[in-house]
C-alpha cells in the first residue's frame, strides 16, 4: 500500500496554477523526499494532503483512505514551513495541548518525543523564549507525537546547526527504519540525496522527474570532451546528433558511452584531448530540471 | 470533543483572558460605585427641568413630584447594591450589554483571531481536522470566559457592593439574601444566553477576520452597529440590540447602571417581549453559526 497517492491533483488560485495535475506514489516505510524550489507548488501540495486547502481537481489519498477525511490527516504528523506555537506556553505545554487537539496521546509521549529532539531540557521554558532552532526541533517533536505511522514535514533542518542537522536526519532515517514513513519536502539537494530513498522534483507545480535518489541524478549520463582550439567548429558539427553545450574547448554532450562520442569524432578526424563519462549529482540534474521547465514555460506562454 | 474542549481551556491560560476579565471586574465595581453616588446625588438633588425649576405652574409641580418619585425608586434600587444576593442581577446586566461585549470581542480576538495571526490554525487543524469541532469547542471556551467573568464579577461586587452602599447612605433594601438571590439567578441566566449570543458573533468574525485585531473589531463593530440599527424606528425591533434589550428586559430609566445598552436605544417605538427577544437571539445565534460554518470552510493558506 502506497502511504501518500495522488492523481490530477491540482490546485488553482484564480488564474494561478500553483499545482498541476500532480501524480504520486509514496510507498510505504521510506524516506521520500519532495524537491523543488521555491513557489515550486511543494508546500500547497502539503496543504492540500493535510486538508488545510481542497484541491481544484484530482484526488488523493492518504495511508490507503480518500481525502478528505480528517480523521486520517489527524493521524498523520506533520511540520509546515516555520513551525508555530502558542508562545505564552512552555514548549511541554504546546505538546500537551496539541497532543490533546488529537484526541490525546499515552502517558509519557510528551517526554519521549522532547527527549527524542533534545529538548527535555528546556521543556519548562516558555516558548517565546526558544531560538528558531529550538522551535523547529519542537516542531518535528509535535510532529511525532502519536507515533504516526506517515510523517509529512517541511524544510525540517531550517535553522538548526550543523549537530541539529545532523541529529535530525539520523532521527528521519531511524523512524525509516522503525516502518514510519516520511515524507520530506525539502530545497536541499544533500539533504535528500543523504537522507531520502527516493524523491519527486516538482517545478512550477508539475512533476517533472520521480525516482530512486541513487539514479535519480544519474538517469542521463553525460560525456565530457575536451578538444583543441582548432578543432572546436568542426567537433559541435560532430556532435550535433546528441544534445550537447560547449563551454570553451568542453563539450557536454547527453549520451550514455563515450565511446560513441568519441567514435563520431575521430570519425571526423579530430582527436580528442580528453573524454570522461559523468554521472551527475542530483544537485545538476535538479538545476537542470528547473531550467528546462522555466524554458518550457517560457516557450510556451510565447 | 472532551479532550479537544481540554487543550482550548488550557490555551485561555493567557495574559490577555486574566488581565481583560480582571478589567471588566474593577469596571463593575467602578460604575458600581459611581451610580451609589449618584443614587445618593439623585435622592436629593432629583432630576427637574430648568423651566419647572423657575415655575410654579400646576404642570410644573406635578413635574417635581414625579421627579422626587422617580429619584427615591432609583434609591431604592441603587440599595440593591447593599444586598449580596442582588448585586447579581448588576453583573448580569454587565455581561450582557457592553462591557460583557467588549470582553467576549477581546479574548475571542485572543483564542479565534490570534490562531491565524501567529499561524497556529495550521497545526490545529492538521491535528483536528474536524472544523465543526473546532468551532463548537472554541464557541464554548469563548463562551465559558463570559460567564466566569460573570461569576467573577458578582464576587467582586458581593464584597464592594455593600461597602459602597454605607458609603453613600443608601436606604436599606429591606429583602432577604434568598430572595435576592432569585432575582440575580434568573438575570444571570438571561445573560447566559446573551453571552453566548456574543460569542457565536465572536466566532463567526473570527473566521471571517482571521487575525486577533480584526476579530475583536468585527464582533464589537457588529454589535455596535446593531446598537445603532435599534435606534431606528422603522426596522428597531428587528435588530439584535432589541433582541439582547428585549431578552434581559434592561429598563431605560434608572440610575443604577443595571446594563450598559438600553441607554443607547431608543424607548419610543413597539417593544419586543422576552420570549421574542430569545427568539431573535437564538436566530442571529444560528446566522452567525452558519456564517462561522461556510467561512471556516474555505481554505486555511497562512
Amino acid at each position: 500500500m502506497d502511504a501518500i497517492r495522488c492523481e490530477g491533483l491540482t490546485k488553482r488560485f484564480g488564474a494561478t496554477v500553483a499545482v498541476d495535475d500532480l501524480g504520486l506514489e509514496v510507498p510505504a516505510g521510506q524516506v521520500y523526499g519532495f524537491l523543488g524550489p521555491n513557489g515550486a507548488g511543494k508546500t500547497t501540495t502539503i496543504r492540500m494532503l493535510l486538508g488545510l486547502i481542497a484541491p481544484s481537481a484530482g484526488r488523493a489519498w492518504l495511508l490507503g483512505r480518500a481525502l478528505p477525511d480528517p480523521r486520517i490527516v489527524a493521524e498523520t504528523g506533520s511540520m509546515i514551513e516555520e513551525p508555530a506555537f502558542y508562545s505564552w506556553m512552555s514548549g511541554r505545554a504546546n505538546l500537551e495541548v496539541l497532543s490533546a487537539t488529537g484526541g490525546g496521546s499515552p502517558a509519557g509521549e510528551v517526554p519521549r518525543v522532547l527527549r527524542l529532539v533534545g529538548l527535555s531540557d528546556v521543556a519548562a521554558r516558555k516558548v517565546k523564549t526558544y531560538s528558531q532552532g529550538m522551535r523547529q526541533r519542537l516542531g518535528l517533536a509535535a510532529a511525532m507525537l502519536g507515533r504516526p505511522r506517515l510523517l509529512i514535514i517541511d524544510e525540517p533542518t531550517n535553522g538548526l546547526d550543523p549537530a541539529g542537522i545532523r541529529d535530525v536526519r539520523g532521527l528521519l532515517r531511524e523512524l525509516a527504519g522503525e516502518g514510519t514513513t516520511v515524507f520530506l519536502s525539502s530545497h536541499l539537494m544533500a539533504e535528500v540525496e543523504q537522507v531520502c530513498d527516493r524523491a519527486a522534483v516538482i517545478v512550477r507545480g508539475h512533476l517533472v522527474e520521480e525516482g530512486r535518489t541513487a539514479t535519480l541524478g544519474a538517469t542521463r549520463r553525460r560525456v565530457r570532451v575536451t578538444v583543441a582550439e582548432a578543432d572546436i567548429e568542426l567537433a559541435g558539427r560532430l556532435l550535433a546528433r546528441w544534445p550537447a553545450r560547449r563551454a570553451g574547448h568542453e563539450f557536454l554532450v547527453e549520451h550514455e558511452t563515450g565511446r560513441d562520442v568519441n567514435g563520431a569524432l575521430a570519425a571526423g578526424g579530430i582527436v580528442a584531448e580528453s573524454v570522461s563519462v559523468e554521472l551527475p549529482r542530483l544537485e545538476d540534474r535538479f538545476l537542470e530540471l528547473v531550467e528546462e521547465e522555466d524554458s518550457r514555460a517560457v516557450s510556451t506562454s510565447s | 470533543m472532551r479532550f479537544l474542549l481540554a487543550a482550548e481551556v488550557r490555551k485561555l491560560a493567557r495574559p490577555l483572558v486574566w488581565g481583560t476579565g480582571l478589567a471588566i471586574a474593577m469596571f463593575c465595581v467602578l460604575i458600581t460605585v459611581g451610580a451609589a453616588n449618584n443614587a445618593r446625588g439623585g435622592e436629593t438633588s432629583p432630576r427637574i427641568p430648568d423651566i419647572c425649576a423657575r415655575a410654579a405652574t400646576p404642570a410644573c409641580a406635578q413635574v417635581v413630584a414625579r421627579a422626587h418619585t422617580a429619584a427615591f425608586a432609583a434609591a431604592q434600587a441603587a440599595s440593591r447594591l447593599a444586598q449580596p444576593g442582588q448585586v447579581g442581577h448588576i453583573a448580569a446586566g454587565m455581561l450582557a450589554s457592553l462591557p460583557g461585549l467588549l470582553l467576549i470581542a477581546l479574548v475571542a480576538g485572543g483564542h479565534w483571531g490570534g490562531e491565524w495571526g501567529s499561524r497556529t490554525i495550521r497545526s490545529l487543524l492538521a491535528r483536528e481536522g474536524r472544523r465543526t469541532r473546532v468551532l463548537v469547542a472554541k464557541w464554548i471556551t469563548v463562551w465559558a470566559v463570559g460567564l466566569a467573568t460573570l461569576l467573577a464579577c458578582w464576587l467582586v461586587l458581593a464584597i464592594a457592593g455593600p461597602v459602597a452602599a454605607a458609603a453613600s447612605g443608601l436606604p436599606d433594601p429591606g429583602t432577604s439574601l434568598w430572595a435576592g438571590l432569585g432575582s440575580s439567578l434568573a438575570s444571570a441566566g438571561h445573560a447566559v444566553i446573551v453571552l453566548g449570543l456574543f460569542a457565536a458573533v465572536a466566532i463567526a468574525a473570527g473566521t471571517i477576520a482571521r487575525g486577533q485585531l480584526a476579530t475583536t473589531a468585527i464582533t464589537a463593530g457588529s454589535m455596535l452597529i446593531a446598537l445603532l440599527v435599534a435606534g431606528i424606528a422603522s426596522v428597531g425591533q428587528w435588530s439584535p440590540a432589541s433582541f439582547v434589550q428585549a431578552w434581559m428586559g434592561f429598563s431605560a430609566n434608572g440610575y443604577l447602571p443595571t446594563n450598559f445598552w438600553s441607554r443607547f436605544l431608543s424607548s419610543s417605538g413597539p417593544q419586543l417581549g422576552a420570549v421574542a427577544g430569545l427568539v431573535g437571539i437564538a436566530a442571529t445565534g444560528l446566522v452567525a453559526a452558519g456564517i462561522a460554518r461556510w467561512r471556516f470552510a474555505a481554505d486555511v493558506t497562512v
